[in-house]
């Protein structure tokens, strides 16, 4: 394997409904945004790798929008589907194809129009015999896990709706983000309509409609096409057993997210993640999620995450800023949400975050998070 | 700036699935008998309910089933008031609804279910719970209409 580095970045604004756009003028905006960055044109890529939950829109053959989306008229191209973790997985694909030394610049493009369609009945759209009839979407789901973390770890409400205020304040300086509520409050969130206990409605991520892209350069061209370029340092994938009921205590154990984690910071040379990691963009559909997520990244030990938010550790002027883009807790188009994660990283290390950067972000994590407990990792740096 | 215009579309399809073998098994003691068969890991000894082929942990074939009794523990719970359109009907299901996670005794895993209980102020992860069957069965887990508490232990 040789070195890649990401060199560009594009995203469309998300918002609830993009009725400015269909499909193919959405991955166009985003891939288009992302070539301008990387001083390219769609003449030098090798390659596209897409990401879309078709389901959610009853759309099929997303992948039709490869040529006039994303300017891959007789180009490889694949689409990758695995529910939340769609873009961070294209991401690693896309990572694949450029570092093994198979295609020297590659496009990764992911994007959905939750607007056009029933997303958490598609969610339920689960195996038919066994829990499609009792199936909640994912508020319900995730819930479920909640109550024993909650169980377990004993973190409030109000340190759970930290997490939402933290992630909306973030969003309110980025320019493309869903949810800006640069004065939201802990008790607005604790106010706002009681989804499934304990998750408000503030504690939940949105459904938004948006896409976002980014380009992959092999070493060799990434130096020479960009001062800065956001080098993959680690990418990981994990995956579990197939119900959600086969998962002991999901949020709490979350082995995919922890071995994923463990094996990327052994490829990096980190042991403390919280002083070795500058910024992380993380996947949280949910406030309760991130606080989960915090211990399976070894942010904070088992059972500390409330005091983590309570001290301020994750804030943007924290130790650790986690989220500086919003996070999924502020702009969910699925099929993008992971590229996003990706984008937003690798953003911070070529300086380019605008508003919410991070002063001297050098390595960046990035997480996925899918299904019922598929997890990807990687992790971004301004050094190979 | 111009508002486009956007249209509606519905589809009514028919979908057939192929259950398999481990399902096929599950389904005729289900309808038979309204009796819950898991499979037992021959390797690492975890009782899996649904049935399926194979251990996910171990990747060793399964071929031992274990009668898995229709009373549990709960594991986790919560009240869902948001509403849904159930994939199972089309329709809006009514809420608010109790969801759980229960070990049935003699598995492994917890199943993913509704919970009804007399008060809800009750309802705590670790309360026993019993299914309570419709009829007739149909092979499906919906013949199990919901849990309820388990009073008689």
């Amino acid at each position: 394997m040789r070195h890649a580095a990401i060199i560009g970045t594009g995203q469309t604004k998300h918002t609830k409904a993009h009725d400015d756009m269909n499909q193919a003028e959405l991955v166009r905006q985003a891939a288009t945004r992302a070539l301008s960055d990387a001083g390219i044109t769609f003449r030098e890529v090798d390659a596209v790798v897409l990401a879309n939950m078709e389901l959610f829109e009853g759309r099929a053959l997303p992948e039709m929008w490869v040529g006039a989306g994303a300017g891959g008229y007789l180009k490889p191209a694949i689409k990758i589907a695995t529910g939340g973790t769609s873009g961070t997985s294209a991401a690693i694909a896309g990572y694949h194809q450029c570092a093994s030394g198979l295609f020297d610049i590659v496009l990764v493009v992911g994007w959905e129009k939750h607007s056009e369609g029933a997303t958490q009945t598609g969610m339920a759209m689960v195996d038919p015999l066994w829990d499609r009839n009792v199936a909640s979407g994912a508020v319900g789901n995730f819930a479920l896990s909640i109550s024993q973390y909650v169980a377990e770890r004993g973190v409030t409400p109000a340190q759970a709706a930290q997490v939402a205020v933290k992630a909306r304040r973030n969003a309110a300086k980025n320019p493309y983000a869903h949810l800006q509520m640069p004065d939201l409050t802990v008790e607005q969130v604790l106010r706002s309509p009681m989804l499934a206990d304990p998750v408000h409605r503030l504690d939940m991520c949105p459904q938004s409609d948006g896409a976002c892209a980014l380009v992959y350069a092999a070493q060799g061209i990434a130096e020479k096409l960009c001062a800065r370029p956001a080098w993959v340092r680690a990418a990981v994938t994990r995956h579990d057993q197939p119900y959600i009921g086969d998962l002991d205590r999901r949020l709490v154990t979350m082995r995919t997210l922890r071995d994923a984690a463990r094996a990327a910071y052994h490829q990096v040379g980190i042991v403390e993640p919280r002083k070795q990691i500058d910024v992380a963009e993380i996947y949280e559909p949910v406030s309760y999620a991130e606080l989960a997520w915090y211990e399976a990244l070894g942010f904070c030990a088992e059972g500390k995450a409330g005091e983590l938010i309570d001290e301020g550790v994750t804030e943007m002027n924290g130790e650790l800023p986690v989220n500086p883009s919003g996070g999924v807790l502020s702009s969910n188009p699925v099929g993008a949400s992971g590229v996003l994660r990706v984008a937003e990283a690798a953003m911070q290390v070529m300086g380019r975050a605008g508003a919410h950067q991070i002063a001297d972000a050098r390595v960046a994590l990035a997480t996925g998070y899918g299904v019922y407990a598929w997890s990807d990792v990687m992790i971004l740096g301004a050094d190979t | 700036m111009t508002e486009l215009l956007k249209i509606s579309h519905t589809m009514h399809l028919e979908w057939r699935y192929g259950v398999g073998a481990s399902f096929h098994e599950f389904i005729a003691a289900l309808r038979a008998r309204a009796q819950l068969l898991g499979r037992r890991c021959p390797s690492c000894q975890r009782v899996y309910l649904p049935p399926r082929p194979v251990c996910g942990n171990c990747y060793v074939e399964l071929r031992d089933w274990v009668e898995v009794r229709d009373t549990g523990t709960v594991r986790a719970f919560t009240i869902v008031h948001t509403p849904i359109i159930d994939p199972t009907t089309g329709a809006r299901r009514p809420s608010p609804y109790t969801m759980a996670l229960i070990q049935l005794d003699g598995a492994d895993t917890t199943l993913n279910h509704y919970l009804e209980a007399s008060d809800p102020t009750k309802l705590r992860i670790g309360m026993r719970v019993r299914a309570v069957w419709r009829a007739p069965r149909t092979g499906l887990l919906g013949d199990i209409s919901h849990f309820t508490e388990l009073t008689d232990e």
